[in-house]
């Protein structure tokens, strides 16, 4: 039962976070495409905006990570 | 990791009559970076005017670039053959460009006649061919005085209106479900109306009956006639067009360059000073070139033109803020080696480095291979990219495909030296170590055991699981945090040698330094607090310094930082802890790989290969193989973006300010042209 919590936590975290890095960069990249039509040149600071949320679902894996493998650890054994 | 070349300031003055002389020097030694004149810098000065020659040289340009236009000839594409110098240049003097521009012009005004013909009878044809459906020859639709003729096609058969309609008469022919019926009324000027509404009502189409005598029928049998000769006529103009392009192809090109090359010198004046009797050239030169040009200004032009050093500007930021504002910024020249000069193009993308700043290139050029072949790690996909990135760096030609080929070829050995040695992997099984319920390994499946030697070159029993027991994946982990804590460290120590140049050890310290203790004070108390709540290791002895010694560096760090960032020195402190977390990434997107790789690999050869059956090793070689393509490809992307974006975000920020401007010397450049000399070593 608690490795069914912990995974669904995994999942959550994942998802949640992913939810809300693509809506952080659903206005960035629609911005950054609109840019770069206007000047090529501004690839490598758009892209460099564009990525910036990525971070959140990296934050979100790493929870996730230390959920599923780390956390079972924890769970008393009775 | 260098910073762009020193530059140097120079002035050159001269008679304005010894100007063309001057600026066809300044092209032949091509390491003269010009200051664009700005008018209103100086009283008594104004731009020059273009050279004798660029009018000319730019009006002959447009009719070669139109002609090879008209020809369909690509300069990038085209096979040349060599030719001197002097050759096209005597050909262009001699007036061919204006003569092969006329018969081009005069073979594709030829075509366009032609073709406008055919356009025409192609019609006509098809006008006769509906008339030949009335019983009607062509004189009888023309020539009268009181009656108005219409003729056209109409959506259905109208015979029984239009014989309502007074003083009239018409033909209409047969309707059938291909083509609308062919309708010729003739009918007195009077009730012309009458005529016309009853048509309109049928959705007339009225259509020019060709002049002519006879049965439409003949003419039409004439007109196809005329039509094939048309047609035959437009081969041969076309045939001909083709010769052409395969006669001038050459001379094309190669006169484009040289009148580009021409026109580019001759409107060079443009950019420079003048006065009623003399010019002013003001330029930037690398330091280590100012005796060679003087040098050769001297050798080519000999006296009246005179050479001066203004200034050898530093790295640091006061000399530019003092400058007059065009010499402010002094042109950022590369300085990379043959394997750095492949990541100027990243680096570009962002901006050119400035002056005052080290070029990052090499940096990139490390780490980013790295990253990558860290994320792909796979024996099995690391072959194929090293492979592709050989390819490419043998055919790419542009800046852009060479930088992708450097990192697949550069990426892919790391991701074969990981692959093997640290993970022990290929297609996202072990090399070493027996299968288990879900998945193969190398042994297993082929049913051999490797050489003991092999087991000695693998880490641990067989090599760090990417998906595997809680010690692999939180040592992955953490290997992860580690390599980012180097970047990040690297990257600091770069922005505070950057700062040092720009502003002086004291205040790269306020800028960067502070930086540093900050990140480390912040790692070692991140390390101390995981320390005490996750392994609950006391807090007493060494943790203890730690945990003080982190506090102690953070402050310091704070303290350093304060006079420029502020509050900001604080509030930035997650940040940094979400930069190095970043870093985890690295693990993050191999584990991702490999779990696709578990699934397609248990699918291929557990699930259907495991069945036994023949149709089971097919479908699993299908699965196997389309699985595996997929997970490559996804790999050059996320891998590709995600180690690029490690450089751009988390470490280039940390130093790199670009806005630099590109060094671009006066040059002939020329690429296919081959100066005289040359030519008859060669040929």
């Amino acid at each position: 039962m608690d490795v069914g919590l912990i995974a669904i936590g995994a999942g959550i975290a994942v998802g949640l976070t992913g939810l809300g890095a693509g809506w952080a960069e659903k206005d960035v990249g629609a911005a950054a495409v609109g840019a770069i039509t206007e000047d090529v040149s501004l690839f490598g600071k758009a892209m460099v905006l564009m990525v910036l949320p990525e971070t959140i679902v990296i934050f979100g894996l790493v929870v996730a990570i230390l959920a599923a493998f780390v956390l079972p650890g924890y769970i008393p054994s009775a | 990791m260098s910073l762009p070349e020193s530059m140097s300031r120079i002035v050159i003055v001269g008679g304005k009559d010894r100007l063309e002389e001057t600026v066809n020097a300044l092209f032949k030694i091509g390491a003269v970076h010009l200051i664009d004149y700005t008018n209103d810098s100086d009283e008594g000065l104004s731009i020059g005017k273009p050279l004798d020659f660029s009018p000319q040289a730019s009006e002959r340009l447009l009719k070669v670039r139109s002609a090879a236009k008209d020809l369909g000839i690509n300069a990038a594409k085209a096979d040349f053959e060599p030719m001197s110098l002097d050759d096209i240049k005597a050909r262009i003097s001699a007036g061919e460009v204006e003569a092969v521009e006329r018969t081009v012009f005069d073979t594709i005004e030829e075509r366009n006649k032609i073709a406008q013909k055919i356009t025409e009878s192609e019609l006509k044809a098809k006008t006769l061919a509906d008339l030949s459906k009335l019983p009607l020859n062509l004189e009888d639709y023309s020539g009268y005085e009181s009656l108005t003729v219409m003729v056209g096609s109409v959506k259905e058969d109208c015979s029984e209106p239009l014989a309502q309609v007074p003083n009239s008469d018409f033909y209409i022919s047969a309707s059938d479900k291909k083509s609308r019926p062919i309708v010729a009324v003739f009918v007195a000027n009077a009730d012309k109306d009458k005529a016309s509404a009853v048509l309109s009502e049928h959705n007339f189409v009225e259509m020019e009956v060709p002049s002519g005598t006879g049965a439409p029928a003949d003419a039409k049998v004439q007109v196809e006639k005329d039509l094939e000769e048309a047609k035959a006529a437009l081969e041969a103009v076309n045939a001909k067009l083709a010769d052409m392009s395969e006669q001038h192809k050459s001379f094309l090109v190669a006169s484009d360059e040289e009148l580009s090359d021409e026109v580019s010198r001759g409107e060079t004046p443009l950019r420079v000073a003048t006065t009623d009797y003399s010019y002013v050239i003001d330029a930037w030169v690398p330091t280590a070139k100012v005796q060679k040009v003087e040098d050769d200004l001297k050798t080519m032009l000999g006296s009246g033109v005179y050479m001066e050093v203004q200034e050898n500007r530093g790295r640091n930021l006061h000399e530019e803020e003092h400058a007059e504002p065009r010499f402010k910024k002094a042109p950022s020249k590369w300085k990379n080696g043959k394997y750095g000069k492949h990541y100027e193009f990243p680096v570009s993308l962002v901006s050119v480095p400035r002056y005052q700043e080290l070029d990052p290139s090499i940096l990139i050029g490390i780490f980013l291979p790295i990253f990558f072949g860290f994320m792909i790690g796979d024996l099995g996909y690391a072959i194929p990219f090293i492979v592709l990135g050989a390819y490419g760096l043998k055919v790419a030609k542009s800046k852009e495909f060479q930088a992708i080929a450097t990192v697949l070829f550069f990426g892919g050995i790391w991701a074969a030296i990981f692959g093997t040695f640290f993970f022990g992997e290929m297609l996202g099984m072990h090399f070493l170590g027996h299968a288990t319920d879900l998945q193969h390994t190398w042994e297993s499946l082929l049913g051999v055991a490797l050489p003991e030697w092999f087991n000695g070159v693998v880490i641990g029993d067989h090599g760090v699981s990417k998906i595997g027991t809680v010690d692999d994946i939180s040592f992955l982990l953490k290997l992860t945090v580690y390599i980012g804590i180097v970047h990040l460290l690297v990257s600091y120590f770069v922005g505070l040698y950057n700062s040092t140049i720009q502003h002086g050890f004291k205040d790269a310290m306020h800028h960067k330094g502070g930086w540093i203790f900050s990140l480390t004070g912040l790692v070692i108390l991140c390390y101390a607090i995981t320390q005490m709540l996750f392994s609950s290791v006391p807090l007493e002895g060494m943790l203890l310094y730690l945990l003080i010694a982190g506090v102690v560096l953070l402050v310091i760090g704070i303290v350093l930082c304060w006079p420029v960032d502020g509050i900001q020195s604080i509030l930035e402190l997650p940040g940094l802890v979400g930069n190095i977390l970043s870093y985890t990434r690295l693990a993050a997107i191999g584990m991702s790989k490999a779990g696709m790789a578990l699934a397609f690999n248990y699918i291929a050869l557990i699930m259907l290969a495991g069945s036994g059956d023949i149709l089971g090793y097919i479908l699993g070689g299908v699965v196997f193989l389309i699985g595996h393509l997929m997970i490559w490809v996804l790999g050059i992307i996320s891998a590709g973006l995600h180690a690029l974006r490690l450089q751009y975000v988390e470490s280039m920020n940390k130093f790199f300010e670009g806005g630099g401007v590109e060094y671009a010397p006066l040059k002939t450049k020329f690429k296919h042209l081959i100066k005289t000399a040359k030519i008859q070593t060669e040929v």
